[in-house]
């Protein structure tokens, strides 16, 4: 199957390693990616912030190649990236005065043809395809899957492939290979995204509160979809739980290095090693690697 | 003893809240206060009214100083929990945006001055190249940042700041999660013309 794909800013630079398995995962379901053309930055939540017409215009350019390149869906592994785009096709849905606009100065037409998917909905319409490939069971993983915002929340009238406030996706698939997700109630919770940088000690009180319930829980490991979430749990993970007196540790695993490793693919094939918080032990404790 | 009397003005009040809601495109005559908003707000959690209703409150009795200087409006991590809560479909984060760009067309300071130079430069940035490139993008936020500090002309935070960024980065070099490499997309000149052509302008 081919499809067109949108890594956006981040999977090409610090989240570089969620691009690569992305294409790989994929790859071996038998999904080919094809990276849209000179796409640009969706604008991401700042846009929103600074100009309403610029948080339009920006994902549309890229609706706008993605139509043209005649695929009929689109996958968007970053959360921000995927709520941003999606937003701006149901805003161009509504006002056809700007979407004439649009069209009259881009190369690339906005038709509104092309289906957005999460990497959720892209890996949960594989699913049997992946049990039927999986040949590693990750027993004795238990994972708190953490969905964060941009996933399931939209201030627009949008259909949601998944519960808003209980999401499902990320289970289903882990339950599937075997690992034993646990239920807890931080999983659409805000990790403060952008504010671990402008507001450090309201983004560490946010995360620390998830880090807290995950260990209640008894979970031995985060799974996430969203680069910003991977790297806020992971990059300041040391520096929340010394400011608000937890112990332990968790890896955060991206859902496509569970999928990886569940494939046979290993921790050096996933780079699962540029993590922040060390995965490498866990996996070889349980003899998943 | 002396009784208190609220006093405004019905037709400035009416013409703020009438242009929140036009271009938050939130309906805010239809909070009824319940405060489900308040009790899934992350950000508005430990402070008092630092909440979405107080902030719709402030609004629609035609607050702009009260409502613009609402710690909300910078704290606000649009998670828009608050907006799959509400009864009434109220989308808050809309509202902390809106006010957000008030504030600046109005001139004044921005409550939280790290939120707005970090929005600022990321669209700077994602429009100087059509894509971010993190390690100008971040450069350029410390430096906003600590030229906005050194107006206070006090040291100690800036020496802090670069330390724990240094550290950080160091960090981030480890882990090869920074790079160095560009990235751009010419896609900008397409977004740039457009942007012109509407006469649009945030500075």
């Amino acid at each position: 199957m081919e499809i067109a794909y949108y890594p956006g800013c981040s999977l090409h630079s610090s989240s570089a390693l969620y691009d690569l398995q992305t294409r790989l995962v994929l790859k071996k379901l038998g999904i080919n990616l094809n990276e849209i053309s000179d796409w640009n930055c969706c604008g991401a939540t700042s846009a929103g912030k600074i100009d309403d017409f610029l948080a339009v215009i920006m994902p549309a350019r890229n609706l706008g190649i993605a139509d043209a390149s005649g695929f009929p869906e689109m996958v968007i592994p970053c959360s921000a990236c995927y709520s941003k785009t999606l937003m701006a096709q149901k805003h161009l849905e509504n006002d056809l005065d700007l979407k004439n606009k649009i069209n009259a100065e881009f190369s690339k037409k906005v038709t509104g043809s092309i289906k957005i998917s999460s990497i959720l909905e892209v890996l949960l319409a594989n699913l049997n395809e992946l049990t039927g490939q999986a040949n590693k069971k990750l027993i004795g993983l238990k994972p708190v899957c953490y969905y964060g915002c941009m996933l399931t929340r939209f201030p627009y009238d949008l259909p949601v492939p998944d519960n808003v406030e209980n999401p499902k996706g990320m289970e289903t698939i882990l339950k599937t290979l075997d690992a034993n997700p646990i239920d807890w109630s931080y999983k659409t919770d805000c990790c403060g995204a952008s504010a671990s940088v402008n507001d450090e000690e309201m983004a560490f009180s946010l995360m620390s509160k998830i880090m807290q319930d995950a260990l209640a829980r008894g979970a031995n490991c985060f799974v996430v979809t969203c680069p910003m979430c991977q790297l806020n749990m992971d990059a300041y993970q040391d520096k929340f739980c010394e400011k608000h007196g937890i112990d332990k540790r968790l890896p955060v695993f991206f859902i496509t290095e569970c999928v990886g490793l569940a494939l046979g693919m290993g921790i050096k094939e996933l780079q699962i090693d540029r993590h922040f918080i060390d995965g490498e032990g866990l996996l070889k404790e349980l003899d998943i690697v | 003893m002396t009784s208190t009397v609220l006093e405004f003005n019905s037709e400035i009040a009416g013409l703020f809240g009438k242009e929140v809601m036009e271009r938050s495109g939130q309906n805010l005559y239809a909070c009824y206060q319940c405060k489900r908003c308040a009790s899934g707000c992350p950000a508005g959690e430990d402070a008092e009214y630092v909440t979405p209703d107080r902030l719709i409150r402030n609004i629609i009795m035609g607050d702009r100083e009260k409502a613009l200087n609402n710690l909300l409006v910078w704290k606000c991590v649009s998670c828009y929990t608050c907006g799959t809560r509400c009864p009434n479909n109220i989308h808050s984060s809309r509202i902390t945006e809106t006010l957000k760009k008030m504030s600046k067309e109005s001139h004044l300071k921005p409550l939280r001055p790290k939120v707005f130079f970090f929005h600022d430069t990321f669209i700077k940035n994602s429009l100087r190249w059509g894509r971010v490139n993190e390690l100008e993008f971040m450069g350029l936020f410390e430096i906003m940042n600590t030229l906005n500090v050194l107006k206070k002309r006090v040291v100690k935070p800036i020496i802090d700041e670069i330390i724990n960024q240094a550290k950080f980065g160091l960090s981030m070099v480890k882990k090869k999660r920074l790079h160095p490499g560009f990235q751009a997309s010419k896609g900008r000149h397409e977004i740039r013309r457009l942007y012109k052509k509407e006469n649009k302008k945030w500075k």
